[in-house]
């Protein structure tokens, strides 16, 4: 007697399924980190508790989780709109740092009033990103090069011209330090009157409604997806899957340019050497809880968000290395993937040898 | 014109960034050539260096601390096999979650041995006619004045090549990294093999960090990887998939490497009377800035990669054609 495991694809994920794996995928993160945290002697509960009611319950923990949600919203797009398409945005981080870098030099040297500043330092900065994955996008468009790999190597290149600028033509003169001077007030984003919040806040939500009107009520957006599901079959009716590719990283790379100039504007005032926030990497995690729709992007950008802060904290008050965070990230990704499978694929074990059961299964979707 | 003594020390430094890239680079090539990507290097480098690194602390023995490494190593990238070969997931998103679980774990383990130093792998010259060897000028000590690890990854070259190519093992690794349903076809089992191919992968990633932890730096700080795993996953495909070729990458990814460290004595700026100077040395002092240098081995790579595809339309790159690609066998 041996165990047989049946594979049976799923023509359709259950609604159960679809609305729970992000909390189950959640959970099971935060039980797998408590381990780690228990093994330094600290009591996960009292740590969660900081890292999560602390963080939603005090004004500076919502306001710093709005600060950091705004470029987490931004790369969480970058990535999200051209997996719609099938396509991996890997690079995200490298054109959130040209961005940086664009929309710091004009917010530097152009001299304008706030209203007409800050438009153009977001403009420069998207332009930017959209230019630094235009020629993996193009690779990828034209020649079938894999975007993953052009997109990665991009991003190590985007981020020794950062580290080059701030040590050389962008230094602040007179400073020894590695970074640009700080930016005038017209080109910093201002806060909120009234409830503190950061504004770029604001902006990052109308983007992720006009991705959401994009992907679910355009003609264009109609094709990204069809693209995504079958791109052979979009290629028979007639759609170019080479201007789609092209326009879905571009756009997400100028949403990763934004990405860039919200944190430098709104957070760090000036463009640092140390400037690595891996919001770009995070997008990752970010796309694929929210890959079902736009809205759902902005709500995985503030939860890790509010981890990102939670995290800071713990390193603060109980001296948790603050890498938990990169822990909790990892496991969230594992666990989501683990769980797309049973998405995928109806698992049954039977006891009973039975000669035709051969495993069964079809190709996944997610083919490269 | 700089000395003889510049170009030693530039030599030695080239063989000694270069031992990481060939140790981690053949890895990821038996890897990617049975067809999974693994974007985890960094992740899988970094738990071989600590956890070496630990053992070595506490037992006094680097031999068992490279053994830990490589074990450790190991172990991580079975997650990446279990989820892109048994549940189909997508490669390059495992691949980036092994590398920020390593970077996460190793940064969060760490932290109390950080910046401690341990005594690792000494440096030996061969036995019988090291003496010699050492004597070559120029090339003699950054060759033959090396850690047991560096001559290992330099015997490892020929090793993964007559693996590969030579047993009967090695071209069913391939023949799935070409042609899963054929292999299958023909009774290799295919899940096993990419099992196989991603642990060794896995295992020589952590002798990778081991050597960074245990006979390069002999120290544990954070993140001390610093990317080499990403420059070895941009070596595999420099070297188009070939074990030959990621000797000759890694020292030239090496050299880039040294040349930073040297930059400030290569002063190639023409003098003020030489015509076009004004224009020339911006240029000049551009291309030979240590930061910028550090984008050459991703550009070159980039550039392999594109001169490749476009000039043979993808038949000639040798990139394993079931690469990214998981398998499951189809219903009939």
């Amino acid at each position: 007697m041996q165990v047989d495991v049946d594979l049976e694809a799923r023509t359709e994920v259950p609604r159960w399924m679809a609305y729970g794996t992000p909390v189950f995928t959640v959970l099971a993160a935060l039980s797998v980190s408590a381990v780690a945290l228990a093994a330094l002697d600290v009591d996960p509960i009292a740590a969660y508790e900081i890292m999560f009611v602390q963080t939603l319950t005090t004004e500076f923990g919502l306001t710093e989780t709005i600060a950091k949600g705004v470029p987490l919203i931004f790369t969480g797009l970058a990535v999200y709109l051209p997996l719609k398409a099938q396509l991996w945005n890997i690079g995200a981080e490298g054109q959130l740092f040209i961005g940086a870098v664009a929309g710091t030099w004009i917010g530097l040297n152009v001299s304008l009033p706030i209203f007409a500043l800050l438009p153009l330092m977001f403009v420069g900065a998207g332009v930017a990103g959209a230019l630094w994955v235009a020629i993996p996008a193009w690779l990828r468009a034209k020649w079938g090069i894999n975007e993953i790999i052009t997109t990665l190597l991009f991003t190590f290149v985007a981020a020794d011209l950062k580290n080059y600028v701030v040590r050389g033509p962008m230094q602040a003169p007179g400073a020894n330090f590695p970074q640009t001077a700080q930016l005038p007030a017209a080109g910093q984003l201002p806060v909120i009157p009234g409830i503190g919040f950061p504004s770029g806040i604001v902006i990052a939500v109308v983007f992720v409604a006009l991705t959401y009107l994009l992907v679910n009520h355009t003609r264009l957006g109609y094709e990204i997806t069809f693209i995504g599901a079958n791109d052979r079959a979009a290629e028979q009716a007639g759609m170019s899957t080479y201007r789609i590719y092209l326009f879905v990283l571009m756009v997400g790379g100028a949403f990763a340019g934004f990405a860039g100039i919200s944190e430098i504007s709104g957070v760090q005032t000036r463009l640092r050497a140390f400037f690595a926030p891996g919001y770009g990497f995070t997008a990752i995690p970010i796309a694929l809880l929210g890959r079902n729709g736009a809205f759902r992007v902005l709500l995985a950008a503030l939860f890790f968000a509010v981890i990102f802060v939670g995290g800071s904290s713990l390193q603060t008050l109980l001296s948790v290395p603050a890498a938990i965070v990169d822990i909790i990230q990892a496991l969230i990704i594992l666990f989501l993937i683990t769980a797309e499978f049973f998405k995928r694929y109806r698992v049954s074990l039977s006891l009973e040898r039975d000669p035709g059961a051969e495993p069964r299964g079809k190709r996944p979707e997610g083919e490269i | 014109m700089p000395g003889a003594g510049f170009f030693a020390g530039l030599a030695n430094a080239t063989v000694n960034a270069s031992t990481v890239l060939i140790l981690a680079g053949l890895g990821e090539l038996i890897s990617e050539r049975a067809g999974v990507l693994n974007l985890g290097v960094e992740g899988m480098m970094l738990v071989g260096a600590l956890t070496g690194f630990i053992t070595t602390v506490i037992t006094g023995n680097y031999w068992l601390g490279l053994g830990v490494a490589i074990l450790a190593g190991g172990a991580m990238s079975l997650i990446h096999a279990f989820l892109c070969i048994s549940l189909n997931s997508d490669q390059a998103v495992s691949g980036i979650m092994l590398t920020l679980l390593g970077t996460g774990l190793t940064t969060f383990f760490g932290n109390s041995y950080s910046g401690n130093s341990v005594s690792g792998f000494p440096e030996r010259t061969l036995p019988i006619v090291g003496d010699l060897l050492v004597e070559i000028p120029i090339l003699g000590p950054a060759l033959f004045q090396s850690t047991v690890t560096d001559y290992a990854a330099l015997l490892l070259v020929p090793v993964v090549w007559l693996f590969l190519y030579r047993t009967n093992i090695g071209l069913e690794l391939i023949s799935v990294g070409e042609d899963p349903e054929t292999a299958d076809t023909m009774g290799v089992d295919v899940f096993k093999m990419r099992y196989l191919a991603v642990i060794i992968g896995g295992a020589l990633a952590g002798a990778a960090g081991a050597h960074l932890s245990l006979a390069f730096n002999q120290i544990w700080s954070a993140s001390m990887t610093a990317g080499r795993g990403w420059i070895a996953v941009a070596l595999v495909i420099f070297a188009r998939w070939r074990p030959e070729r990621i000797l000759l990458g890694a020292y030239l990814f090496g050299l880039f490497n040294a040349l930073q460290l040297y930059s400030q004595a290569l002063d190639f700026s023409l003098g003020a009377g030489t015509p076009l100077a004004g224009v020339l040395n911006p240029v000049i002092d551009f291309v030979m800035n240590p930061t910028i240098m550090s984008t050459y081995p991703y550009l070159a790579t980039l550039l392999v990669l594109v001169i490749t595809v476009i000039r043979a339309e993808n038949r000639e790159l040798a990139q394993p054609s079931a690469l990214v690609q998981s398998y499951s066998r189809e219903t009939d």
